[in-house]
């Protein structure tokens, strides 16, 4: 029989040989912010879903999060949403992220779909792309509704800078203020901002909202992501924007400044989302 | 795993020491170098220097201010001028790392005529940076330009211009867009010229700048929007591209995917890492 020193002494070794065998696992990679098909202003090199895929693969991509280009300008979302899991469906790395336009007539359909036949995790909005403001009493239902059907919610604050935008399609930056009141009487709601460049003001906002997460496409500086994972713990989830931005620029961000610990760039690179993801 | 030692992203050591990187493009403290005459820009040096070492850069360029009138901080300026010493301290702390082209004003010609003896005749700066915004902006069709680039020329500098064509019309009335350079440098064909951050919405700059050959683009300023540096290959060749870092308010990965992800040779990586960069200074030894 063991003594209690004994037991105790086992018990240490135990959890210093589970530390390091976490330390020696390999490492998983979730992209949160992948896109599927044509960018509509231009050709890109991996706006192929199979080449994006084999990009992903070759970086230790271990799962995409993908939503459509399509959704951006299309009307007819359910198609949109219907290719996209046609696309993911085939391609195991992938998990599509649907769309949903709530000025759209029949948006209601189209968030039933994604929760009930496409068997979505989540959606994505693009608020400024389809003309709402996050204080639009339909964002509110949106959000409601997604919560229920236990969908998570990404909302892209950005596709581009909008200093290269065509001059015919300016989309501005989402404004994330009215963000607080829309949460405010959801308490389950599970969203993440996406290619957000944060300032001041969104850091301030994001304090406000313990539940917001957000991803690191754009986050910039060479020090930025450790900044921000340092102020926003367990909230930051790593996501590259691919293709329209090159994947390799957000991997390197993650560990150019030398400053996240082996724990923190792990729950960045998958903890984070799939904490989110289970929620 | 050790996160120090993750190549995630990136080509391999060996690779990147390959590439021989020259930076054309590093903008610590860019605006201002902080208080005391510099100290905001050495704590930014080191800030970058884990990144500079990831990347396995051997040199960089940075763009002092030399008291001419390119910040707003007239304490400052006549710092600047009164104790250049100053503005050697970054050089003289990294000297093997760092190399220096001066901020010019050509809001004011005459300063900037006897700052191009001082630093760039005297040495050791090699050529001289315009900038966008600021005090010592202006846009580069101005006839300020004219006795400048005519004197930068016979000194064998380099230019560096910022450019942005941005949607919407400029932000600011300092501001130059590649064709404005295009439209310069056609009347300087022996003067060589980099246009910094190739427009920042670059398919419209890199055909802006594409029919004047003495018309270099530069790669940092902007997102690492995929298909950049494909187009700029193609446009231009690879000999008229040199990278830049925009370190440390841009990231390595940002500023360093673009080329070293680029679907293009790995010779012309290798130009457009340093190569050309060396060839326009005369250091390609």
């Amino acid at each position: 029989m063991m003594t209690r020193r004994q037991l105790l002494q086992a018990g240490a070794v135990a959890a210093l040989a589970a530390n390091a065998h976490a330390a020696d696992a390999p490492l998983k990679i979730i992209d949160t912010n992948l896109s599927l098909f044509r960018w509509p202003f231009r050709r890109l090199p991996l706006d192929d879903a199979d080449a994006l895929v084999k990009k992903m693969r070759a970086l230790g991509i271990t799962q995409g999060w993908a939503g459509s280009f399509e959704a951006i300008l299309h009307r007819d979302i359910s198609s949109v949403n219907q290719r996209l899991a046609d696309a993911c469906a085939t391609r195991p790395l992938l998990r599509p992220i649907g769309a949903v336009n709530p000025t759209l007539p029949g948006w209601r359909a189209d968030l039933r779909q994604c929760a009930e036949r496409f068997k979505m995790a989540g959606i994505r909005l693009h608020p400024s792309y389809h003309d709402y403001t996050l204080a639009d009493p339909r964002f509110s239902e949106l959000l409601r509704l997604a919560t229920k059907a236990k969908l998570f919610v990404q909302i892209a604050a950005a596709m581009e800078d909008p200093r290269t935008q065509h001059p015919r399609l300016r989309a501005p930056d989402v404004d994330l203020a009215p963000l607080p009141k829309a949460l405010r009487d959801i308490v389950d709601a599970r969203v993440q901002i996406l290619n957000l460049r944060p300032r001041g003001a969104h850091l301030e906002l994001l304090g406000k909202i313990p539940s917001l997460r957000l991803d690191t496409a754009r986050v910039e500086s060479t020090d930025g992501v450790p900044a921000l994972c340092k102020r926003l713990p367990g909230r930051v989830l790593f996501g590259t924007h691919a293709p329209l931005l090159i994947p390799e620029a957000a991997l390197i961000r993650t560990h150019e400044s030398a400053q996240l610990d082996g724990p923190t760039l792990r729950a960045l690179l998958a903890g984070n989302a799939t904490t989110f993801l289970t929620a | 795993m050790n996160p120090a030692d993750l190549q995630l992203g990136l080509p391999s050591p060996r690779e990147l020491t390959g590439f021989r990187i020259w930076d054309s493009y590093f903008t610590p403290s860019h605006a201002h170098p902080g208080p005391n005459g510099g100290d905001r820009l050495m704590t930014d040096i080191e800030r970058s220097l884990p990144a500079i070492r990831k990347g396995r850069f051997e040199k960089l360029c940075l763009f002092p201010h030399v008291g001419i009138g390119t910040t707003s901080d007239a304490a400052f300026e006549k710092t600047a001028r009164a104790k250049p010493n100053l503005v050697l301290r970054p050089f003289k702390r990294w000297p093997k790392l760092l190399l220096g082209m001066i901020q010019l004003n050509p809001n004011d010609v005459r300063a900037s005529l006897d700052a191009l003896n001082r630093w760039l005749r005297d040495g050791p700066m090699l050529g001289v940076y315009f900038p966008g915004g600021g005090p010592g902006s202006l846009t580069c069709t101005h006839k300020n330009f004219e006795p400048l680039i005519k004197r930068i020329a016979e000194l064998k500098g380099v230019i560096m211009q910022h450019t942005w064509n941005k949607t919407g019309g400029k932000h600011g009335p300092g501001e130059s867009t590649p064709a404005e350079l295009a439209t310069v440098a056609a009347r300087f064909p022996e003067q060589r010229f980099i246009c910094a951050h190739a427009g920042g919405e670059w398919q419209r700059g890199l055909r802006a700048v594409r029919a004047t050959p003495n018309i270099l683009v530069e790669t940092s300023g902007f997102d690492a929007t995929a298909g950049f540096i494909e187009m700029a290959v193609r446009e231009l060749g690879p000999r008229r591209i040199v990278f830049g870092s925009h370190l440390p308010s841009r990231s390595l990965g940002t500023e360093l995917a673009k080329v070293t992800a680029a679907q293009i040779p790995a010779t012309a990586k290798k130009r457009i890492l340093g190569q050309n960069y060396r060839t326009l200074l005369g250091l390609n030894n």
